[in-house]
């Protein structure tokens, strides 16, 4: 083992553990300016650390300092604290090792030897992501009943009942797509996703499997409890369903569970319909040939879209009040130097690739890199969606619920499977 | 007069509403645009900074009680108990005594109002005889650390102006 | 070593979890330490290379069919006044020990006359989800479709069983 293979192996598994935990706070951040935009209103503004508000990212400071320091509450009633204990760990653990197969890049080949860019490298890819989806309905059942509480049983059940019957239709519609694909890998789907339909439409699954990518992300939406299935805490009804009980850190891990849940489902999405970690015409083979060019375009396109943001940032970061020496206004001067700053050193960087030898080391990293960016930049955008949705639709009655997920879902899934079928019958 | 009818449509039975799937991006194409016109330019937000900007108080919002006076500062109220009986969340407690200035006979001597029980209805005012309460002062947000400074007693009653003059208060339908 | 390691943590926590779901009253824990054993077989498959194996044994049975089961036991949400006494628990776990006594020692002998073999990771294709689809649908169609079907008569009886009440209230 080489120092490399070491330095890689460390690489791809702190990707796949800390990237889920950074963009829970990108996720509850863009949750909260997303709710206000969406509802005329602002979003947190308030919370900064001398006088920086970072756009509200403060407050997520602060929340989690205030729910870190609070008093940690098991009340008397509760029998059994093993297991109160235990759920907010299982919820979590599990939304985060689910993501631990998803490939952020593609297989990086450095002196012959190619490494895997996922966290587990295990080819089950899929498979293992149903698997801790089921496992998470554990977490709930037990916070549930574990919490000796009407709220909690009643909302673990419809949260528990809901899960299991979503992960049928989402089973099936994963099949069709296996038909389509040939392979449960992650990473053969997403090279699969790198070619072209027709020598121009790239063939990701939202071309080739329209239904099913209607159907999983639906279920989707209602395996990780969101709006408009997230009956589970209906807050008029419920209070907050299977998490009533809970406090402090204990409700934290909850609370960050639901956005890594919500990540790794969105990576699962983007993975299987939306070409995963691949640039849209752009395959791998092609950027590591053509890396230079590609590096030329990016220098010249940064600092254009960064004109503008800075110019956006100008704009918005101001007092909406008649103020003397307005604070915002040096605050988001600050910004501006940051990201400028931030632009040079890309430049640079970029620099170094244009005078690197072309198809060597240099070209491969690039090209993991800019895929990783293209991956997380496509997951910020399906996590926009949920969240749109959320701010969008009115949450469903659970018959209907169940209504939806076993009456419409489950045979559009399986007709879904008879015609993909017949056709990769009849085409190969 | 027979009272007019009107028969609204019922939505959602027609094949494209019932695919439920359009309809949803219909409903997402709207939120997108209020979420995309304030992104693009956060004036356009419908809030108000509070508590920089405060808010403009019409004449006829009903604000914290305060007692009116005569000309001369003495107290107008005569202790009627009106008021007192008139409140629903029983939160004016009265003592009346002697008022020996000549202009009437009976004065307050105790005058509280408990403002964690008052519901401002507005109830006094319309009840006093003599215009002697009123809740012109404007105040809308009360905060203290502890109970027993919500309890308003007579000299802090009289000791609050009116936010508004006298005839934009009359005008104001009081 | 490791795979050895692996094995007899594997090996012992299942075991561990077979007797909690035995000895355990209360059902919520019964069920957890059948989780726990189904949870620890899925790594015994998962050390035999048996890759497809595994993954069916967590979705499936530590997954869907154990949630259920918990989904049940917090649907009727029992309390230890509601369980029944068992007066000579004891007596009966001795008496089932004796009479399996002879078996196990029977079994022990045999496994120990199967000739010993270390536990080796087999590299990529054996027991991927290829291999085995091809071996079930090449090799053994026809054992495979009866158990579809029986699966389906035990789908069709099950939903006649629970119309049958409906119509008769």
């Amino acid at each position: 083992m080489s120092l490399l293979d070491i330095f890689m192996f460390v690489a791809r598994v702190a990707f796949a553990a800390f990237v889920p935990l950074c963009f829970i706070a990108v996720c509850v951040w863009m949750e909260r300016r997303g709710a206000g935009y969406f509802q005329d209103r602002s979003g947190p503004n308030r919370a900064h650390i001398f006088g920086f508000r970072a756009a509200g990212l403060v407050q997520n400071l602060a929340d989690a300092a205030k729910l870190f320091f609070k008093e940690d509450v098991i009340s008397g009633h509760i029998e059994h604290k093993f297991y109160f204990v235990l759920a907010p760990v299982i919820v979590f653990f599990t939304a985060l090792v689910s993501f631990a197969v998803v490939p952020f890049a593609d297989t990086l080949v450095l002196g012959g030897k190619s490494y895997i860019m996922q966290g587990i490298p295990l080819d089950l890819g899929i498979l293992w992501f149903l698997s801790f989806v089921g496992f998470g309905v554990y977490g709930i059942i037990l916070a549930g009943w574990s919490s000796t509480n009407k709220f909690g049983v009643l909302g673990a059940l419809r949260s528990a009942a809901q899960v299991i019957s979503y992960e049928i239709p989402m089973g099936l519609a994963i099949v069709s797509l296996l038909v389509v694909y040939g392979t449960v890998n992650l990473n053969e789907i997403a090279q699969f996703q790198g070619k072209l339909l027709f020598g121009f439409i790239p063939m990701w699954g939202a071309v080739l499997q329209p239904l099913a990518m209607v159907i999983f992300i639906i279920a989707a939406f209602a395996e990780t409890n969101r709006t408009p299935f997230d009956l589970a805490e209906g807050e008029s009804e419920l209070v907050a369903g299977f998490h009533v009980e809970y406090s402090a850190m204990k409700f934290a891990i909850f609370f960050m569970g639901e956005y890594v849940a919500m990540f790794a489902s969105s990576a699962m999405i983007v993975t299987l319909f939306f070409g995963g970690y691949q640039i849209p015409f752009l395959s791998t083979a092609t950027l590591i040939s053509q890396a230079k060019p590609v590096a030329f375009l990016l220098m010249v396109i940064i600092p254009v879209v960064m004109y503008f943001f800075t110019g956006w940032v100008r704009r918005s970061n101001v007092s909406h009040y008649p103020r003397e020496n307005d604070p915002r206004v040096f605050e988001a001067t600050v910004y501006i130097k940051c990201f400028w700053g931030l632009v040079i050193i890309l430049e640079v960087l970029l620099l170094a690739i244009l005078f690197s030898t072309s198809g060597g080391a240099t070209a491969h990293i690039f090209v993991v890199l800019l895929q990783v960016c293209t991956f997380l930049l496509k997951i910020t955008m399906m996590i926009f969606v949920y969240i749109w949705v959320r701010w969008t639709l009115p949450r469903f009655r659970y018959d209907q619920l169940q209504k939806l997920g076993w009456q419409m879902l489950l045979p559009l899934a399986l007709l879904n499977i008879f015609i993909t079928s017949a056709f990769v019958v009849a085409l190969s | 007069m027979s009272a007019k009818v009107k028969t609204m449509d019922r939505k959602g039975a027609s094949f494209q509403e019932r695919l439920y799937l359009i309809e949803i991006f219909k409903g997402m194409a709207t939120t997108f645009g209020h979420f995309l016109r304030n992104l693009l330019d956060n004036k356009k937000l419908y809030v108000r900074h509070y508590p920089e900007v405060q808010p403009e108080i019409p004449v006829r919002w009903r604000g914290r009680h305060r007692l009116t006076t005569h000309a001369d500062g003495t107290v107008k109220c005569v202790a009627c108990f009106m008021c007192q009986t008139n409140c629903p969340a029983n939160c004016i407690i009265i003592e009346a005594g002697e008022r020996l200035d000549g202009k009437t006979e009976k004065m307050p001597v105790k005058f509280n109002i408990d403002l964690l029980e008052c519901i401002y209805c507005g109830y006094c005012v319309e009840a006093c005889p003599l215009d002697a309460i009123r809740m012109d002062t404007g105040i809308f947000s009360v905060t203290d650390n502890n109970r027993e400074s919500f309890v308003l007693s007579l000299p802090e009653l009289l000791a609050t102006p009116g936010a508004f003059s006298e005839e934009d208060y009359k005008k104001g339908g009081a | 070593m490791f795979a050895e390691a692996l094995f007899f943590g594997f090996a012992v926590l299942s075991v561990l979890g077979a007797i909690g779901l035995v000895l355990f009253r209360h059902p919520m824990n019964g069920a957890m330490s059948l989780v726990v054993t189904m949870i620890s077989l899925a790594g015994l498959y998962a050390l035999l290379s048996a890759k497809l194996i595994f993954a069916l044994q967590l979705i499936v049975y530590a997954g869907a069919i154990m949630s259920l089961v918990l989904f049940i036991i917090m649907f009727l949400n029992i309390q230890d006044s509601d369980l029944p006494t068992e007066k000579g628990r004891w007596l009966y776990q001795l008496g089932g020990i004796i009479v399996i006594l002879p078996i196990a020692s029977f079994l022990i002998k045999i496994v120990k006359s199967i000739p010993g073999s270390e536990a080796t990771i087999v590299g990529s294709g054996f027991g991927g989800v290829k291999e085995v689809g091809l071996v079930l649908f090449q090799d053994w169609l026809l054992p495979f479709e009866i158990v579809s079907i029986l699966l389906l008569v035990a789908l069709v009886g099950a939903v006649v069983l629970a119309g049958k009440r409906r119509m008769g209230k």
